[in-house]
This record gives structure tokens, sequence and C-alpha cells, in this order.
């Protein structure tokens, strides 16, 4: 079943970085849409629940350098 | 301090101590290198510099390789590598050094601008008291269901949406409304969550609760808003793309002439257009953000481009330079009581949605000596509130659009409506009446006749207050060099009255509700930029056709924030002259920041390319202009 889950990074500091994420996080495995916005910080993942679970993408994102929160 | 608080403390503020740590030993290190001569021990102090401030860039420069995106971290790493490589310690030190500085500070203004609608989030309380089986319990605001009645003490925040069921009250609705009077509520009125209520206990039905209030449904929106890229912001976007490739190739193209390590490594550090794509972002999510808190809802950075460029404001009359609510102001029978006319006039009307006709009948309702049927009256159901009377329904009724309605009633044809109607029917209007009538209309009042079998037998006049702001809200248009307009149905000499009343520059008048969307196509063949006020659902066709349609008291209807490009969550006009005054600061705040970006890029090029900026400079010129444009769009959440 697909599922959409929000994240919320407030530690983004060049436009670049939310793309870099955006890229990070479509590659994870059952992920099927990622927007990620610098302007507002908001992270939008669409993925198959029977694949990726959030905490993997909090991960992530936390991997990349920067501080999700729940949104 | 325990062991695992300190690593909290460092976790949370990790950017600052890197920072700050990298910063100290930069500083140590060239002060080492410039006042003694131990040449190697300054040398070894900035290269640990560069890694300690470096680490966190490197790493992240990896991730943008690897994930095939090509953004400043990556730029400056190799800059720093290639500084180190041919022994510039010292620069490869400062641009690390003065790049983590830079985007420290970047994210936290930034966090600034991104955290300003959560403070509104943050109106509504996490729980709520709730009736359940005769109880008063206290559970989380989310979890109370449709219909279940919630208690809010004196001085309380409101969680949920709701019809007020018990109590009375002022509610400040400031949150989503944006206005700072406390509003009146009593039974049967709406409240929103997020609002606070000032003085009686309230007992609310609820409509919507958790994420589905008009609070959190006006956040989303702004947040789309500001997520939808300009038209600016995505010119500079595309531009972007080529910008950063461009640049190395010329780094490489010029190492490959010069020889010139520092110049090329300088070309690298300043490859990034950053003050140029951070710029109208920022500017435009703090424009929206500052709206948002005051009650204006804006569509997004396209419309907010647009809406800085409004020379002419059209604005329809009923609902929106006046109250919107019609109330007979006077009633002249001609050789027949006024009584009568009015109650045939109610009987006729009745079945009629017109606001003139609501008006009508409802002073019908209320005059106690009117709507007396041949003394068969019969009292009905909906009509059951004392000393109000009934008004019997018409046997027949045709609407002739925005002109009347003709109506049959115990065997006599009655005609209600304007000239237009009694000249298409062919019935003659007596000077008395005639007169009558302009001297009503003088007024700003609209006039019916009241015709029974082909005579006139009275006429009704009808007044709409205009809102006490409406001249003021014109005046301060017109301050600002902005031409008014008003558009109404209303015959040409009520118009002008109310026209002149208001201070409004030109007034269009007896225009149908598809007349006024060809007289802003007109307006703006002529070159002008159109914002249109109406309220949202009338006036969607006129809105949607204008530059800029903005829709008044939209916090209850979805449709009205739908349609218009800006939707006032009051029915405040004050907010208009403020909205567009905002527009405006934002178009030129995107203005300046291009502009200095532009300048800050163009200055740094020739700048390098000369040999005038080395490394260091570059990196610090760069990054003040990114931190300039940050701030610069921030004053727009303050403006």
């Amino acid at each position: 079943m697909s599922d959409t889950t929000q994240f919320r990074v407030l530690d983004f500091d060049c436009p670049t970085c939310a793309s870099t994420v955006e890229r990070a996080l479509s590659n994870v495995d059952g992920v099927q849409h990622v927007e990620v916005h610098y302007a507002t910080g908001r992270v939008e993942i669409e993925y198959d629940d029977s694949v990726a679970d959030p905490d993997t993408f909090a991960q992530t994102i936390e991997n990349q350098g920067y501080t999700p929160q729940p949104a | 301090m325990n062991k695992q608080s300190i690593t909290q403390y460092y976790r949370k503020h990790r950017k600052a101590i890197v920072t700050a740590t990298s910063g100290l030993l930069y500083g140590g290190g060239w002060s080492l290198g410039y006042l003694t001569s131990f040449n190697t021990a300054s040398a070894a102090i900035l290269v640990l510099a560069t890694l300690v401030g470096g680490y966190d860039i490197a790493k992240t420069a990896y991730h943008e390789v690897t994930n095939r995106t090509l953004g400043i971290k990556t730029l400056v790493t190799l800059a720093a590598i290639g500084a180190i490589i041919i022994g510039e310690y010292w620069e490869a030190a400062a641009v690390v050094f003065l790049f983590s500085l830079g985007s420290y500070l970047e994210g936290r203004t930034m966090r600034k601008t991104r955290t300003a609608l959560q403070e509104l989030l943050e109106m509504t309380p996490d729980t709520a008291t709730v009736r359940r089986d005769g109880e008063l319990q206290e559970v989380p605001a989310h979890e109370v269901k449709e219909g279940e009645v919630v208690v809010v003490k004196p001085g309380g925040k409101i969680p949920v949406d709701g019809t007020v069921v018990d109590g009375e009250s002022a509610v400040n609705q400031a949150p989503v409304t944006g206005e700072s009077a406390p509003v009146h509520k009593a039974d049967g009125d709406e409240v929103y969550a997020g609002t606070v209520n000032q003085e009686g206990a309230l007992e609310i039905r609820t409509t919507g609760a958790g994420s589905d209030t008009t609070l959190e449904r006006i956040i989303r929106r702004v947040e789309e808003a500001q997520e939808a890229q300009s038209p600016t912001g995505s010119l500079i976007d595309r531009f972007a793309k080529y910008y950063t490739p461009a640049v190395i190739v010329l780094a490489i193209g010029a190492y490959a002439v010069t020889q010139n390590a520092i110049l090329s490594l300088t070309l690298l550090v300043i490859g990034c257009p950053g003050a140029l794509v951070i710029g109208p972002p920022v500017s435009i999510v703090s424009a929206i953000g500052n709206a948002a808190r005051s009650g204006v809802l804006m569509k997004g950075g396209e419309h907010l481009e647009r809406a800085g460029k409004i020379d002419l404001v059209a604005f329809d009359k009923t609902g929106t330079l006046t109250k919107g609510e019609t109330t007979v102001a006077d009633v002249e029978g001609f050789g027949v009581a006024d009584d009568e006319v009015l109650s045939l006039a109610a009987t006729a009307e009745k079945k009629s949605e017109h606001h003139l006709a609501d008006a009508i009948v409802d002073a019908a309702r209320e005059d106690p000596t009117a709507a007396t049927d041949g003394g068969t009256t019969v009292a009905q159901a909906d009509d059951t509130d004392a000393g109000r009377r009934s008004v019997p329904d018409p046997d027949d009724f045709d609407v002739v659009a925005g002109k009347g309605v003709i109506a049959h009633t115990d065997g006599h044809e009655v005609v209600v409506g304007n000239r237009a109607l009694l000249d298409d029917r062919d019935i003659d209007v007596p000077s008395r009446v005639a007169d009558y009538v302009r001297e009503r209309e003088g007024r700003g009042e609209t006039v019916v006749h009241v015709v029974r079998d082909g005579d006139i037998i009275g006429a009704i006049a009808l007044r709409d207050e205009l809102r006490e702001a409406a001249p003021r809200v014109v005046a301060a248009l017109q301050d600002t060099g902005i031409e008014t307009v008003m558009l109404t149905g209303d015959n040409e000499r009520t118009a002008a009255a109310v026209a002149e009343e208001v201070g409004i520059d030109e007034y269009r008048a007896e225009l149908l509700p598809e007349d006024k969307q060809t007289v802003i196509e007109a307006y703006q063949a002529d070159g002008h930029v159109v914002a249109m006020v109406g309220d949202g659902i009338n006036d969607a066709p006129s809105l949607a056709t204008a530059d800029v349609g903005i829709a008044m008291g939209a916090a209850g209807t979805d449709t009205a924030i739908e349609t218009a490009d800006m939707a006032l969550m009051a029915d405040d006009l004050e907010r208009i002259p403020y909205a567009v005054k905002l527009s405006k600061a934002t178009r030129w705040n995107v203005l300046e920041n291009v502009g200095l970006a532009v300048l800050t890029v163009t200055v740094l090029l020739a700048g390098v390319l000369t040999s005038y900026v080395t490394l260091a400079v570059g990196m610090l010129v760069h990054e003040a202009s990114v931190l300039a444009v940050i701030l610069n769009g921030m004053r727009l959440l303050r403006h």
C-alpha cells in the first residue's frame, strides 16, 4: 500500500542541499515520490509501506547531515 | 555536566562548535605565521583548521557527488584541497572557515523564516475538554469527533472548529482572520480552532478537529504557496543550471591558459550563484508568511509578483464597499397604503433569492401592519417568531435577470422591478413616481417599483450601508498611485451617489454579472494590471478574469480560497492596501536581491579574472552576499 509521510528540516543551508537530500531519498527502496522544499524545509515522501518505513527516511536525512523533525 | 548531556549538547550545536573551533585554529595559525617564524607549526594548525571545518562540508560534498548534484560544497571542498596541494594553507583554512560561518548563519536565519508559520499552528491547544456520557473529559484535541460538544473556559483557546451551542463570549480570531478586535459569538455562530475565548464559557459542537480545521487548511495552503516557484525564481534556477558548469569549465580553461592555480580555485569558489538562487524564494516565503499572520492568504510567488504591478483596483460594490446587508429604507404608496405596497411586493418576491428580495420579505415580516392577506393569514411553520408576520406564497413567479420579478397572486399580476423592466412591459411611469425615485437614488439607494395589473402602486427604496472603512481604504490606495473603480449592477444615479460618498475615481453602473468581466478585460486592454475585489462566490468569474483576484471574508468558504489569487480571511477591507503594499514591497525586494546578486557575481568574476580577488576574499564576499540577500528578504516578515 502506498503511504505518505512528512518531515520538517529546519537546517537546510543551501538550495542544493535540499536537492541532494531529495536525490538521496528517491534512491531509498520503496520510495515512489519525494518533494523537498528548501524555502519551507518541508519534506514529503510517498512510499510503498511494505518495502520502506519512515525511520529509514529519517536516517537517510540525518546521514546527509541534516536534522529531520516530525511535521 | 555528565557525558550523555555533553554528547547531546554537542549534537545540537555541532555546526556552531565546528565553526568556532575552525575559526579559533585559523586565527591562531594565522597569527603564529604572521607574528613568528614558526612557519611549519603555523601551516600545521591551518591544515588542522581546514580539516575540522571541512569535514562536514566534504561529507556533504561526497553525498552531492554520489547523488549527482553539483553544489557549492563540492566546489568549496575542491578549492580547499587544491589550496592545500599548492601550499596555500592560509587560503584553504580561510575558505573553509568563512564558508562554515556563512552557512551556519544562513541556516539560522532561514530557520526563522521556516518557523514563522509554526507559531500559528502552536496556537491550537493540544487537549480539549469534551462532554462525553454526561461527564467532562480531557482528551487530545485531534481525537475529538465531529458532533461532540467541547467546553472552553474564559481565557482558553478553542481546540476545534465548530458552532456555538451554548454561552456567549468575545473571541479573538487574530490567528485565523488577522483581525485584532474580538468578535462577539453566541448561539449558532461559527468558531475556529486556534482562536481565543476571551470572556464567557462557550460550548461548541465540533465540525472539524485535528488536521481538519480552518487554521490547518490555511497553513497547508500557505505552505503550498510558499513552495510554488515564482517566475523570477524559476528563471534564475534555469540560469543556475548552466552557470555552475560554465564556471567550472572556465576554471579549467583558465588554468590551462595561465597555469595560475589560485585563479582557477577562486573561480570554483564563486561558481555557485548562491545569492541569486536564494534571493527570490526568501523574499516570497517571508512575504507570504507575513501576509498569513495578518489574515491574508496569498496563492504563491507568481501571484505575488503580479500583484506587485497592480495599478488599478476594481471593487464590486455590494458586500465589498458596502456591508452587503440590504435593508428597506423607505416605502412609498401611490394611491395605496405603504403597508399594502410592501406586503404585495413581499409576496411577489418571496421565492426569489435576490438580496433585494430578501430585504423586502424581511421588512414585510417585521412590519406588524403589513402582510395581512385579507384576514386569511395563516401562520406558517417558518414564521413562528413572536411579533413576525407571515408572507403568503405567490401563485406563480418568474425572475427577469437583472431587472426584477413578475408574479401572480389573488388574481392580480404583480411586477416588482427596475425602470428597465417597466420599459420592457410598456408601463407608464408618472412624474411623481419618477421624482421619488430620483430623490432616493440621489442618496445612493436602490428603488424598485411595485406594479399591480399594469399600474404603479408604489415604490420601495433599499439601502446597503457603506462599510465604515471604505473611504479610508480607497484613499489609501489612491495615495500609493493606484486607480480605483467601482463596479455595480445599480443604476447610474445610485452608483454615482455611492461613488461620491466613497471618493472612488470611477464607477461603472448597470452592469450584469458578465459585464463586469468585460469591463475588467477592457481595462487590461488599456494596459492596466487589474485587481478585482469581491466576495469570491458571485464574483468568481470576474476574480478569475482580473490579473489578481482578491476575495473577502474567505475564512469559511473554500470556493473563495480556490478561485482567488489572494483571500482575505476576514471581511476587513483595510487589508487591501496592506496586501497591495506588501506585494509592491515584495516585488522590489526580489529585484533588489537579484540586483545585488548579479552585481556581486559580476564584481567577483571581474575581480578574479584580474587577480584582485583571491580565494579567501572571494569566499567572504560570496557568503556576505548570501547573508545580505537573506536578511533583506526577511525584512518582509516585519513589513
